[in-house]
């Protein structure tokens, strides 16, 4: 009993560090329409930041300050954000698929520095002392998760509460009307560049943060995470729980990344050990099955969009 | 006295728990293994060697008279997935010992965050990244049965100097492998001196390196030193005779392969020469070889094939040494699989058969595995014979076999 528990409190921890990842896509595309492919290129400078920032000093490293977390948290967060502000600078204007090749081919030159600059990242190797916050006082692994479940639920209903404070807010109108229809919201005197741009900095900043909690969660970074696979699931996660609810990307975080793993526990159960190579492809096709199915019974998602504009004009 | 009585309950209860955790049939071992993703094609035959060395394991008589269960997971090369997979063995199925898995950026977090804090053994087949194994993250609890790439660096190095190579331009390929490479490379020449000129990174699968090769070129080395895969070997060794580099290169184990040696034209690498891990010949190698032929209706080559079935081999026998079936226990018993004074065993039911019984007479055994004798170092590394290669007549031919006691003697005289 205490192993599923455990398990489970692990799985958690998983589901709302994407689910911080899903936030910030949805603050993105959900709400501004902007179509970022290059999520993972932000979640990596989080990472790397926080991991070079907080490791142990080690003589063959640049970095490996050896930071206090939350101080490497904060400069997570700042560092993404400039590296957003300065991107966004260069690319929000372009209109939709031109904005996700550009971010995309930006995710991978990130992830290729990573791979490269070796002596700031470990390159290939990786970087493995990254220390887990007050890993000291609860030494095992349970407490150590549970403790950080409970931090990251705190992060996670923080984000949460704030983004529907300023999405419900006049901020937040501007942006779905830039979302469905730009020139309108231009012709309302709305500067509609500074408005995707302030939204782009901020859904990449909070990837950034979720590849920093990734990391002191892991105690590990290497350029293997930061796959553009990654960016794919993010998107399926937004899509299927509900883009433009931010409750929906939460519950498809959660959905999503169950049927991911669930699918491989089932397949091993079914499946005799001298078949896990055909049983595996069976999953991967299992995971696309159920995507497809939620999609088509629930073209908007799991949990929709809200029609709601304004809480004022709700009445 | 209620406080007592709930004591005493608790105490019965954790007794009666001890007493299940010893009898529990069948006994699991976990595995997480790339099985889809761009490593399924070399993953596949790995993963028939594990199933291999469980059938062999359970008609030898188990682990402590117990079948053994062997729960295979898929982490479709994405650490995120490994770990999960890991995590759900650890915690859910309560594996003690745990293999896997292929690439290093997996295998890693899969130590830091599952394996190492939860005190379970881990023996991976074929992640040969070095932090793993010198940081202490893994507080002794991984092994593996591939050697690294150290071994292969020195005795590289032993090599490249005994054939008094002077100026030598290093290209290597972009991976924990070809930096590894380079570094024990560079520590070893330090002690048995040697000069590089230049070192090179490059990305795999690009269409041309006339820029890496150029830029080598340009330090006016005598000789190379290429570290990297066949594929792109070709075109780089292409590349550096066409610019008039000199005939004088070294290569390592990836090259050993007739696509490389056709691929560059066979009349051109005569001069070549490589190492690559010495395969100890063997009844114990020959007998692990004919199993899986017979078995699979192919042949047993292919990285990572004959590493994995020691590694759960090597486990299996550790867990019967264990006093009980608990991750520390496992850990510390692990060495004892080779043992100098131990009674040699080697591979196959019947030879693991022998082993349980001098295990339950006390006796210590020494196992010869498919690669050969497997004599864990401090670090969780085993090390192994080498080999120099080369091309004669159009056919790869073995130059000469370094053996395990000269390697051995070339460690003490690069570290000590």
């Amino acid at each position: 009993m205490t192993g599923i528990f455990s398990y489970l409190v692990f799985f958690a921890c998983i589901v709302l560090i994407l689910g911080v990842l899903t936030l910030g896509l949805n603050l993105q595309w959900g709400f501004t329409g902007l179509f970022n492919a290059g999520i993972v290129g932000f979640y990596a400078i989080g990472a790397y930041t926080h991991a070079i920032l907080t490791a142990a000093p080690q003589p063959q490293y640049l970095g490996n300050l050896g930071w206090p977390w939350i101080a490497g948290i904060v400069a997570a967060m700042g560092v993404t954000a400039l590296a957003a502000w300065l991107i966004g600078l260069l690319t929000i204007r372009l209109r939709g698929d031109y904005l996700a090749i550009a971010t995309f081919g930006i995710a991978v030159s990130i992830q290729l520095v990573a791979l490269n600059w070796e002596a700031l990242t470990g390159g290939s190797q990786g970087m493995t002392r990254i220390p887990k916050p007050l890993s000291g006082v609860f030494d095992t692994p349970l407490a150590f998760n549970l403790w950080f479940l409970v931090l990251l639920a705190a992060v996670v209903a923080a984000i949460y509460f704030a983004l529907e404070r300023i999405l419900h807010s006049p901020w937040g109108r501007v942006l779905k009307a830039i979302r469905e229809d730009e020139t309108a919201a231009v012709a309302l005197g709305k500067s509609a560049r500074r408005f995707r741009l302030e939204a782009f900095v901020i859904g990449s900043t909070l990837m950034g943060l979720a590849g920093a909690l990734y990391v002191s969660f892991i105690g590990f970074v290497s350029p293997f995470d930061f796959l553009p696979i990654l960016t794919f699931q993010v998107w399926a996660m937004l899509i299927a729980g509900g883009s433009g609810n931010n409750r929906g990307a939460l519950l498809g975080a959660l959905v999503v990344w169950t049927i991911w793993s669930a699918s491989g526990v089932v397949v091993t159960k079914l499946v005799p050990p001298s078949h896990a190579a055909q049983g595996a492809a069976v999953q991967v096709i299992l995971i696309g099955l159920v995507l497809i199915l939620v999609l088509i019974l629930r073209p908007r998602g799991l949990a929709g969009e809200a029609a709601v504009v304004s809480r004022h004009a709700a009445d | 006295m209620l406080i007592r009585i709930a004591m005493a309950l608790a105490s019965g209860l954790l007794v009666s728990g001890q007493v299940l955790a010893q009898a529990a049939c069948p006994v699991k071992i976990g595995g997480v293994l790339p099985l889809t993703g761009s490593m399924a094609p070399i993953t596949k035959k790995i993963a028939q060697s594990a199933e291999l060395a469980i059938e062999h394991i359970n008609q030898g008589g188990g682990v402590k008279g117990c079948a053994v269960q062997f729960i295979l997971r898929d982490d479709q090369g994405q650490p995120t997935v490994g770990v999960d997979a890991a995590k759900y063995l650890v915690e859910v199925e309560r594996v003690p010992a745990f293999t896997g898995t292929i690439s290093s950026g997996i295998t890693g977090p899969i130590i830091s965050s599952v394996t190492a804090p939860s005190k379970v053994v881990q023996i991976t087949c074929c992640s040969t990244a070095s932090p793993f194994t010198l940081d202490g993250r893994s507080a002794g609890y991984f092994f593996r049965t591939i050697p690294t790439s150290k071994t292969q660096a020195y005795a590289t190095a032993s090599e490249t100097t005994k054939r008094g190579m002077k100026k030598t331009a290093v290209i290597y390929v972009n991976t924990d492998f070809g930096t590894d490479m380079l570094r024990f490379y560079k520590a070893a020449l330090a002690k048995l001196g040697g000069e590089i000129v230049v070192e090179v990174p490059y990305n795999d699968n690009q269409a041309s390196y006339r820029a890496e090769v150029s830029k080598a070129l340009a330090a006016k080395p005598e000789s190379m030193l290429l570290i990297g895969f066949p594929k792109d070997a070709v075109t780089i060794v292409r590349e550096w005779l066409s610019l008039g580099g000199p005939r004088t290169i070294a290569l390592n184990n990836s090259m050993r392969t007739m696509d490389f040696v056709n691929g560059v034209g066979a009349k051109f690498v005569e001069d070549f020469f490589g190492m690559d891990n010495a395969q100890v010949a063997g009844p114990h190698v020959d007998a692990f070889n004919k199993a899986f032929e017979e078995k699979f209706k192919t042949d047993s080559k292919g990285p990572g094939v004959h590493t994995q079935y020691d590694a759960l081999m090597v486990m299996a026998l550790a867990m019967n040494i264990a006093k009980d079936l608990s991750g520390p226990s496992i850990k510390d018993s692990v060495r004892l699989v080779h043992v100098p004074n131990g009674t040699p065993v080697g591979t196959g039911p019947g030879e693991f058969k022998k082993a349980l019984e001098l295990i339950k007479a006390g006796k210590p055994i020494k196992y010869f595995g498919a690669t050969g004798p497997i004599e864990f170092d401090a670090n969780g590394d085993v090390t192994g014979p080498a080999l120099v290669w080369k091309v004669k007549d159009g056919q790869i031919v073995t130059d000469r076999t370094i053996t395990i006691e000269e390697m051995q003697a070339l460690f003490r005289k690069i570290e000590n």
